[in-house]
């Protein structure tokens, strides 16, 4: 019985692999193909392997400005979400009063608005702030990356307040005694204990920082301060699109993110194998 | 004198966090309410009128809103189902004992990296040049035809390609849930003669309700606000019948140049969503094992 | 209680919002605030760029346009000016789909470009407070009659060239001469359906599915303005509009003769031409780029839609410069010397004709390099065979996206009529102007 369903499981999950592959192998294949070729026949394997189309869109895209650009965005982000994140939703954990709840329902409910419909009265936050306090918002990575921790603060939050809660208190309390202060508590007991969350919170944000393409298009427009979505946008007008550019382009902008990812989702699972829920 | 101390160490930790999120999130959306009482069409230059709760009271009647709504509605109730199942189905795989976890969980959550144009181009042509296809060869015309350009299909179309992009993404949520269950519960009910359903329905699941809370919840958020999905795949068609509420919005305020108009529907819609999805995560969260 | 104070705390924030929204928000303060922030933005600009300039007129300007085909020349021309003047020009990216939205959000917090593009007609009358005056530029007076974007006397857009659309179809298949009406029309849908080609192709895309083709029957009008004005206040109809009429009929042989163009997109649409499997399709002459990864092995030219006889190609300027006039003045001057240089010099006018492709909109500049179906568009107009571009000029803006391609979208899964398709669409120019 047990083996017929473990059998049943690697098929399923195989089919499903495939399933899901399916318009990746589409991307890959037609990254390779020019125009005519891929009008012919999208889903046949490119008549030669060339690395032309990817070296032109690296040009195009300037790519190792562009990857800096996003490496600062993506990391400084995250580490500040992550901090920033963490220690707000134990604070509201355990400090179970009104004002946490209030505060809690106010993270979460802000997940729920549309980025489109906030955008235009942001840029005039934004644009008020650079014209009147003189701290460079608009064009400039820390103002993309300060607009990025408020945006990923709702979710970050969310994800820590119920995962915080599976937490026993005790640990804490005993920290407490010996003479932590809150910090202390927070830094050495709280935030190890955290680690598959914030793995967690940091491979989503990465999903999101990385790829991200409406608010970087909004914040910066110059040409050296551009991050991968940003640089790749002109392969793709919906009558200009280049493909094989577009496609390559893509591929480059993802490549990094399933190096990340396969080297982060060893941690989820090794950091509680190691047992740091004991 | 503690509790003062207290206070203190609350702000210092809440503070900073909240701050940035005011500024970033909260201040242009009451900005956003305030547009929502103004006839504009967006240019600071271009000329303002007051014109109190009307835009309000134009919504009701605006047939293609509320069809959006109803859309929204029912695509939301279908993907967030499926995703879950789905994604939780993949959680358990990956994180069991068989063979091809490891490039499985790789795989499945790829999609989410494919967005935009690219994503509506492969979907297309699947939808509309391989279904045709296998609808040929096979004689099964009446499932597999362009799907695209029937109404009811289409919606099921843009289910399939959102669960086959957030199924993944779910899935990474679930596999810390299920991580974090601790592997001497799972052991004792299984000393105790547990079978395979009976620690997954008694020993885990209730140990993941956080996961499902939060999964539920980002699900039901992604799901109502979707745009990106719905504008590569159908743009909203055929004859409006995928057009989601996002959709609709953004073409009041950025094509129609309606922008206070495009406001006060943003605003209900929030007001909407924020009732349903906090009811649903007061529910599921009291049904979250406390340890 | 605390609800109580919440609902307070909510009711004053909104309050605050429209206050600043309504009251302080005009135009003066926007305006101080602007050159405020323009200025703050340059001193940024030149350390960043560690440049010496210290003159008063802008060393440095941006461009942003939405013609997404020729931004790498228009990079290039970037680095020649830099060459030829010292001022740096600074080509900012899109995909021109977002392009509108991007400029809008751009220019409403001040951090706009200085030299950027519009369509002329409804997209430019939306931000005519954002347009300069550019009538003092010393080729204004040399640019085609009625093709720069005037506003109450004031030349503002300069345009980039013409373009063209009609009925694209291969010279091996379909013989222009036979035609000439619906009839003839029909005939050769039919017989091209017979030998087993598509003999016509829309494509699924907004423009490409409704906005051109139904452009024709408004050109049409005697005075299309004043025509839809009509239509939106119901003072007329279109089924009681003869050109109309018969664009129905074209619209029902299409649906039962061709392919159906919801299945076909742009790519497949221009493939199927430049493979021989259409014999025409509805397109314009910005389509010819997409058959340079083709052998393509027949002649092309482009002809009219025959609707009532019509013998007439839609060309019109599609895309106008303009400069923002919010810039400072010294941003407005380097913004105008650049348009001045491109459109005078010898090196912009070679990049306006070799580089860009485009077709002669002012005096004393030739191309001789045009692709085939720009050459029909150029011998069109100088033949003084066109008609306008109403969807551009008159239209409510956003119609075709939001109103007219759902209407499109039915007619093309159902059985609808020709005569409930004028009025699903009359009814769509009522909503949608209001």
């Amino acid at each position: 019985m047990k083996r017929v369903v473990r059998i049943l499981g690697e098929i399923l999950l195989l089919a499903a692999c495939a399933f899901y592959l399916f318009p990746v192998y589409m991307v890959f294949v037609n990254s390779f193909k020019n125009r005519q070729e891929l009008y012919e026949n999208m889903l046949a394997l490119p008549g030669k392997f060339t690395k032309e189309y990817y070296v032109t869109a690296m040009e195009k895209m300037r790519f190792l400005k562009a990857f800096s650009n996003s490496l600062i965005v993506t990391i400084i982000s995250i580490a500040i979400i992550v901090v920033l994140a963490s220690m707000t939703a134990w604070m509201l954990v355990r400090t179970n009063d009104k004002l946490s709840k209030t505060l809690f329902m106010i993270f979460v409910a802000t997940m729920l608005i549309p980025f489109q419909t906030i955008m235009m009265p942001l840029m005039q936050v934004m644009g008020w702030v650079r014209n009147n306090l003189h701290i460079p918002m608009l064009e400039s990575l820390g103002g993309l990356i300060y607009m990025n921790v408020g945006f990923g603060a709702s979710m970050a939050v969310f994800l820590y307040h119920g995962f915080i809660k599976s937490i026993p208190v005790s640990l804490e309390e005993a920290a407490t005694i010996d003479g932590c202060n809150k910090f202390g508590v927070f830094s050495k007991i709280v935030f190890p204990m955290l680690k598959p969350t914030t793995v967690t919170v940091i491979i989503l944000d990465v999903i999101w920082i990385w790829n991200d393409y409406l608010l970087p298009s909004l914040v910066l427009s110059g040409e050296k301060l551009r991050t991968i979505p940003l640089s790749t946008a002109s392969f793709f007008g919906q009558f200009t699109i280049q493909w094989n550019l577009a496609m390559a382009g893509l591929m480059l902008t993802i490549i990094p993110v399933i190096i990340f990812y396969l080297c982060a989702q060893k941690y989820i699972i090794k950091g509680v194998a190691a047992g740091a829920l004991k | 004198m503690k509790r003062k101390s207290d206070k203190a160490w609350y702000a210092l930790f809440v503070l900073p966090l909240v701050f940035v999120f005011t500024t970033v999130v909260i201040i242009p959306f009451f900005i956003g309410i305030g547009y929502s009482f103004i006839s504009w069409d967006g240019m600071p230059l271009n000329k303002k009128t007051f014109v109190g709760f009307s835009n309000y009271i134009q919504l009701f009647s605006d047939k293609n809103f509320i069809s959006s709504a109803g859309h929204t509605l029912l695509f939301t109730v279908a993907a967030v189902l499926i995703i879950n199942i789905l994604g939780l189905a993949f959680a358990l795989l990956v994180t069991g004992k068989l063979k091809v976890r490891n490039i499985a969980r790789t795989m499945l959550f790829m999609p989410y990296l494919i967005g935009g144009l690219i994503l509506g181009y492969i979907w297309q042509f699947i939808f509309t040049d391989v279904f045709k296809s296998i609808g040929e060869t096979t004689g099964l015309t009446n499932i597999f035809f362009s799907w695209l350009l029937d109404p009811k299909f289409s919606l099921f179309a843009l289910i399939i390609v959102a669960t086959w992009q957030m199924a993944g993404y779910i899935m990474i949520i679930y596999i810390t849930g299920i991580q974090a269950i601790p592997e001497d519960v799972v052991e004792a009910a299984q000393v105790d003669g547990a079978n395979f359903w009976q620690t997954l329905f008694r020993i885990k699941f209730p140990l993941i309700m956080p996961s499902f809370t939060i999964c539920l919840f980002m699900t039901l958020s992604n799901c109502f606000k979707i745009y990106d999905v719905n504008v590569s795949l159908t743009k909203g068609g055929p004859n409006r019948a995928t057009e989601m509420l996002a959709m609709n919005i953004y073409n009041e305020i950025f094509s129609l140049n309606h922008y206070g108009y495009g406001q006060a529907k943003a605003i209900i819609f929030f007001v909407v969503v924020a009732v349903i999805t906090l009811i649903q995560v007061s529910i599921t969260k009291k049904k979250e094992v406390v340890m | 209680m605390k609800m109580k104070k919440i609902f307070r705390i909510l009711l004053v924030m909104t309050l605050i919002g429209i206050m600043t929204l309504t009251g302080c928000g005009g135009a003066k303060d926007n305006k101080s605030a602007n050159s405020d922030g323009k200025t703050a933005e340059k001193e940024e600009d030149k350390t960043n760029s560690e440049e010496k300039g210290t003159t008063e007129s802008a060393k440095k300007i941006v461009v942003f346009q939405s013609k997404v085909e020729i931004t790498d020349q228009l990079k290039a021309l970037a680095q020649e000016y830099k060459a030829e003047t010292g001022v740096e020009v600074e080509v900012w990216n899109t995909t021109g789909d977002d392009y509108l939205q991007q400029l809008k959000i751009k220019l409403g917090n001040n951090q706009g470009p200085t030299v950027f593009s519009l369509a002329p007609g409804s997209e430019s009358n939306e931000l005519s407070a954002y347009l300069a005056d550019l009538s003092d530029l010393s080729f204004v007076g040399d640019i085609a009659e009625n093709m720069a974007d005037v506003k109450e006397g004031k030349v503002t857009g300069i345009p980039y060239t013409v373009e063209g659309f009609g009925v694209v179809y291969n010279k091996g298949l379909i013989d222009a001469s036979k035609v000439t009406d619906f009839a003839s029309f029909e005939t050769m849908l039919k017989e091209q359906k017979d030998a087993g080609i598509n003999g016509f192709s829309l494509s699924s895309e907004s423009y490409f599915l409704i906005g051109h083709i139904l452009n024709t029957p408004f050109a049409l009008q005697g005075d299309p303005g004043a025509y839809v004005e009509q239509l939106i206040k119901g003072e007329v109809t279109l089924e009681k509009t003869p050109e109309f009429v018969e664009f129905a009929k074209f619209m029902e042989a299409i649906r039962e003769n061709t392919n159906n163009p919801l299945e076909v997109k742009y790519d497949k649409e221009t493939g199927d031409f430049a493979m021989g499997k259409s014999a025409s399709i509805h397109q314009g002459n910005w389509c010819y780029g997409m058959f340079a990864d083709y052998d393509v092995n027949f002649e092309m030219g482009m002809m009219p839609l025959p609707i009532l006889g019509n013998d007439k190609i839609a060309v019109s300027v599609p895309t106008c410069w303009y400069v923002n006039s919010q810039a400072t003045d010294a941003e407005i001057q380097a913004g105008k010397d650049f348009i001045e240089w491109l459109y005078t010099s010898e090196t912009g006018k070679k990049y306006l004709m070799e580089e860009f492709g485009f077709i002669p909109v002012v005096a004393n500049m030739k191309n001789e390099k045009l692709d085939p179906l720009s050459q029909a568009v150029a011998e069109y107009t100088n033949g003084g065979k066109t008609i306008p571009w109403p969807m551009n000029s008159y239209w409510p803006a956003g119609i075709v996206d939001v109103y007219l391609v759902p209407v499109a979208q039915e007619f093309f899964t159902t059985n609808m009529t020709g005569t409930e398709l004028l009025q699903a669409l009359n009814e769509a120019f009522v909503e949608a102007g209001k």
